[in-house]
């Protein structure tokens, strides 16, 4: 079951994945981050309650996400004339104007992603409490990984304060109730992000395997 | 001398996606019996596949930054702008402040995200000597920082909705665009595709060759 047991002496637990440095250490004590010695890479942040947490915060991430996509975010206006924006009605006219690659690529950071990092983990955190579903929490636990990076709500933001000074010489502008549910859903979505630790999953799946393997041994003894 | 163990060494590898350390079979890739990903002791073809999208990044960044990406036309005026002449128009604007994050959003990140690629591809691929903390730096802030160039698309995107009055004021999206969304999208995946332990390969193998020089010497000496 160990891994380079016959080879060597020590039992590796762990290699970086940034210089591929073989340590002993396999898990950060709880509320703390283990670090690589060689380059410094955070090997594993140790998240406390990291699955409760992650379920409620994704979960109020997914409610926020409703008001953030159907409310607009700000008003503009310049005499008697008015525009609003939403979430999506930027992409649409952009997409309208036939720039379909780049509409394509601000709906997916500012829209797809952040709902499909929700949905992962809510999935992930509820999934991983069922045996029949290790193989599809472990997919979506690997999804996660490769959308991570492209769910930009903080970036959107920043961009929503420049239009926003930006513009504020040629007319008036005026923050919407969207707005407020937008801030909310990205600060919920840098907490998921924190909060959520995939060892955690691993390990829950790996202590619910050896609960069954024992039942069974029990079983066959008696 | 006592050297550090490093995984490839051993016939291991992590996994990317969830830090399991597998044993390598004969191949020298697996799926991770864990979380399903594909495992190789490094990433394959790293080198080559970053060297080809940092290119083409480089490539890109020129239509990106002469063609315009933006055009607002106020009260039937108005020409179409770059990403430069826009940073410049908010700088006279007397928006020093938000002029200098959308320069360093736009125009920093990309360059220096392309150079510091170039930078760690150089070094690696003619093995030159190289401080493997401070490429690490390099690497850790190319990573780290690629995301936040979207700000300028994100902010059109944002305008195009908002100021939509027709004949009184209007924003549309420029051909630089979408050249500037490929740049960003080509540079994340460029360091993405760029496996930091071969920066470590390099070093330890300058260092093995050093020490066999030195034994070498005293041999010869003595
Ligand atoms: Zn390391
Ligand atoms: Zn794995």
């Amino acid at each position: 079951m160990q891994h380079g047991r016959d080879k060597t002496p020590t039992h590796w637990q762990r290699a970086c994945h940034e210089c591929d440095l073989l340590l002993t250490g396999r898990l950060a004590p709880p509320g703390q981050k283990l670090l690589c010695p060689r380059c410094n890479a955070t090997l594993h942040r140790n998240a406390k309650n990291s699955i409760r947490y992650t379920a409620a915060l994704s979960l109020t991430g997914l409610v926020l996400f409703i008001p953030t996509a159907s409310l607009p975010l700000l008003h503009f206006s310049i005499f008697a004339f008015g525009a609003e924006n939403t979430l999506v009605n930027g992409v649409l006219s952009l997409f309208d104007a036939g720039y379909i690659w780049l509409s394509t690529l601000v709906l997916f950071c500012s829209v797809l992603a952040p709902l499909g990092k929700f949905l992962l983990l809510a999935f992930i955190c509820w999934g991983s409490g069922w045996a029949f579903l290790d193989r599809p929490v472990g997919a979506a636990v690997r999804w996660y990984q490769h959308l991570k990076e492209w769910g930009m709500l903080d970036v959107y933001m920043l961009g929503i304060l420049v239009a926003l000074i930006k513009m504020s010489d040629l007319g008036k502008m005026e923050v919407e109730p969207g707005l407020y549910c937008f801030v909310a859903m990205m600060l919920v979505a840098n907490l998921t992000t924190l909060s959520f630790d995939p060892q955690a999953v691993w390990d829950r799946m790996g202590r619910r395997r050896e609960r069954r393997l024992r039942a069974a041994g029990a079983g066959e003894s008696s | 001398m006592n050297r550090p163990q490093r995984a490839l060494q051993h016939g291991l590898a992590t996994c990317l996606c969830c830090h399991q350390l597998v044993e390598l079979p004969a191949g020298g890739r697996c799926q991770c019996p864990r979380c399903g990903a594909r495992v190789h002791g490094r990433i394959d073809g790293s080198l080559m596949l970053t060297w080809a999208l940092t290119i083409t990044g480089a490539l890109l960044l020129l239509p990106a930054n002469i063609l315009p990406v933006m055009t607002v036309i106020y009260l039937a005026s108005g020409e179409p702008s770059t990403i430069i002449s826009g940073v410049m128009q908010l700088y006279h604007a007397g928006l020093w402040g938000i002029a200098l994050i959308v320069f360093v959003a736009s125009i920093a990140v990309p360059v220096m995200k392309l150079v510091g690629l170039a930078l760690l591809l150089v070094q690696i691929q003619f093995r030159l000597p190289l401080i493997p903390r401070q490429a690490m730096k390099l690497y850790r802030v190319v990573s780290g920082i690629g995301r936040w160039s979207l700000l300028d698309l994100f902010m059109i995107s944002i305008l195009v909705a908002l100021v939509d009055m027709g004949a009184i004021a209007q924003v549309a999206a420029g051909p630089g665009s979408t050249a500037f969304a490929t740049v960003v999208v080509v540079t994340m995946l460029a360091a993405r595709s760029f496996d930091p332990r071969l920066i470590w390969d390099v070093y330890d193998q300058r260092q093995s060759v050093n020490t066999e020089n030195d034994k070498k010497g005293v041999a010869g000496n003595g």
